[in-house]
């Protein structure tokens, strides 16, 4: 199945999250929580995909699972992000 | 000038009943909404609990299907056993009992509902008492006075002043972070739950499942997932604590979908995955740190979805009340500390919510333990049950010996059911009816009884001709 069928969002946002690469530890845990597989290791770098905010269901495992608080997550914009039609 | 007597950071059902109590007890009142109106950012949880008829009528008759088409009566629920073969190895249908005291819960054991029908809909209340609503508007800080709590503002730096704020933001709360708190959970009080949306139509829904709108599967190869039937569709989804996982929590949702049984059931009803959602849900053993000097958290804020099963929707509309009131009180006494606030627990601990985390700890236990763990119990677990409910109606031979041949099984599995049955049963049947363990059985005594008994049980029987 595609997530870009199965989501809806409204663009427009800042960014809303972000890494501190001096305080992650590369433990994975937030690539393994992520349901849409928005972070990934590369070169034994932690980052997030450039377009997370047409993909991020914003349900911020990936901040609360980071036990190094590598991550800083808020939020996207007020009436953005994503739409939960059906929900 | 920005002034309130209160302010409610979120538009879910707990902030909207705490904007409706506040405003009907006469407080200037607003509540903000990050989505562009209430229910938008929903967190998808769907089954509303006869509760709120029971303690909430006149405003729970006014949900019918004009307001929310969504909705229908999950008046049966299907238990799916999975065994880790990933055969479903039987099922069980149940409606209300006997012993259900009240409509409509003698009627159903959920009305399922999407939210993003329910949550504006309850909003409507605070309007209509008067509370004012602001949506596209995320609040990012709190404002302090001379140390105190003042107001919150905005991300465009918009400020509202009030003595009091109550924090309804959901699971993860920036009122909950920004006044101290906490700052995040702990990995064993926070899961995550993926869950996927399928449409279906109404007329093959009641066709195909009638009564039996809601199921869950229990299963040795997933933690158990539950399916929740609407007017035109059907939610999937499982969930888990944060260090509960070993794989990307959608491998196992995915799971559930690719049963043969459960391709079948698509194929029957025809059904279409529509939408795709993932949220955190707060399951603790028992709410803390819920209020301070001029902040009280209510619902998933505050840590407040029932600790065996996690319903939240009931819970954070008491708490909203509850907190509402006590925010009353604080104002007519200008005493915002949280000495003062702590009439918030009283509250709360004396409604019905308060009355199911008496068994907290036991109930978070056994549920952690049991549908939680797929490997460790549900492995050993799943064929027990089977075989208890399933073993009897077999021709495979005379039914004397197939007990004999059922009993000799589930001995088998006592060296992992007893532990189990001590460990978590025991604790909870000791809380439940408020008796010393020991004065109701000897676990001890039982613990050796038991397989003696499955000993006692006679290989072979002596034939009527030869005794
Ligand atoms: C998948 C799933 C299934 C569930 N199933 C059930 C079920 O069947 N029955 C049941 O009773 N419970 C269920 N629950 C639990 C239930 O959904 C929650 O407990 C309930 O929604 C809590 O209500 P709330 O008002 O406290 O918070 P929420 O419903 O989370 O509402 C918080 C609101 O605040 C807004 N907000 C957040 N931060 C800000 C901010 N900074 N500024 C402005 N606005 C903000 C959000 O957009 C949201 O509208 C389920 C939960 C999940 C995740
Ligand atoms: S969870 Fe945190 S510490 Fe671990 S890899 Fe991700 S960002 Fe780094
Ligand atoms: S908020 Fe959820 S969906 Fe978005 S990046 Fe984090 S884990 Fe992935």
């Amino acid at each position: 199945m595609n997530f870009n069928d199965l989501t809806k969002h409204i663009s427009g946002s800042v960014d809303y999250i972000s890494i501190d690469q001096n305080k992650c530890n590369r433990c994975g845990q937030c690539i393994l929580v992520c349901i849409v597989n928005l972070w990934r290791k590369i070169d034994n770098i932690i980052s997030i995909s450039e377009d997370y905010k047409e993909k991020c269901l914003e349900c911020a495992a990936c901040y609360q699972v980071c036990e190094a608080d590598a991550i800083e997550f808020q939020y996207p914009s007020g009436g953005t992000g994503i739409v939960f039609e059906k929900g | 000038m920005n002034a309130y007597d209160i302010i409610i950071v979120g538009g879910g059902p707990g902030g909207s009943m705490a904007a409706k109590t506040a405003a009907n007890l006469g407080l200037k009142t607003i509540f903000f909404e990050r989505g562009r109106k209430p229910g938008e950012k929903n967190s998808s949880g769907c089954g509303l609990g006869p509760r709120l008829w029971k303690d909430f009528p006149s405003m729970m008759k006014e949900l019918t299907p004009e307001k929310c088409p969504s909705m229908r009566a999950g008046s049966a629920a299907r238990n799916y056993f999975v065994n880790k073969e990933g055969v479903v190895a039987g099922y069980i249908m149940n409606h209300p009992t006997e012993s259900v005291s009240y409509e409509p819960a003698k009627s159903w054991i959920t009305m399922n509902c999407y939210r993003s029908e329910f949550d504006p809909w309850i909003a409507d209340f605070a309007l209509e008492a008067g509370a004012e609503l602001k949506t596209s508007t995320l609040i990012t800080n709190l404002l302090k006075k001379d140390g105190k709590i003042s107001g919150v503002v905005d991300e465009h730096n918009n400020k509202y002043e009030a003595p009091i704020v109550i924090g309804a933001d959901g699971a993860v709360s920036m009122v909950a972070k920004q006044s101290g708190l906490r700052t995040k959970w702990a990995l064993d009080q926070i899961t995550v739950t993926p869950q996927y949306d399928f449409q279906a139509s109404p007329e093959r829904i009641d066709d195909i499942m009638g009564d039996e709108a809601l199921a869950v599967w229990w299963s040795a190869i997933f933690p158990a997932s539950y399916q929740v039937f609407f007017h035109d569709g059907f939610h999937q989804g499982l969930g888990n604590w944060l260090n509960k996982w070993d794989k990307n929590p959608l491998y196992y949702l995915n799971r559930v979908i690719n049963l043969k049984y459960y391709q079948r059931l698509i194929r029957t009803l025809d059904a279409k995955p529509r939408e795709l959602q993932s949220h955190l849900l707060p399951w603790l053993r028992y709410p803390y740190n819920t209020h301070t000097d001029g902040v009280i958290l209510i619902g998933d804020a505050g840590g407040f979805p029932c600790p065996l099963e996690a319903e939240g929707i009931y819970p954070a509309i008491v708490t909203g009340k509850a907190a509402a009131e006590t925010a009353a009180e604080a104002i007519s006494a200008d005493n915002f500390s949280k000495d003062f606030l702590s009439k918030y627990d009283i509250l709360w601990k004396k409604t019905s919510v308060g009355e199911e985390f008496e068994a907290g700890e036991e109930l978070y236990n056994i549920w952690k333990a049991l549908p939680f763990s797929p490997q460790e119990t549900m492995t050993w677990f799943v064929p027990m049950f089977m075989e208890v409910m399933g073993g009897i109606f077999d021709w495979s031979q005379p039914h004397a010996k197939r007990v004999r041949q059922i009993a000799s099984q589930i001995k088998s599995y006592m060296p992992k059911a007893l532990p189990f049955i001590m460990k978590y049963v025991f604790p909870l049947l000791a809380k439940i009816f408020e008796e010393d363990l020991d004065k109701m059985m000897d676990p001890q005594k039982l613990m050796s009884a038991i397989p003696k008994i499955m000993d006692l049980l006679p290989k072979k029987k002596k034939r009527r001709d030869e005794t």
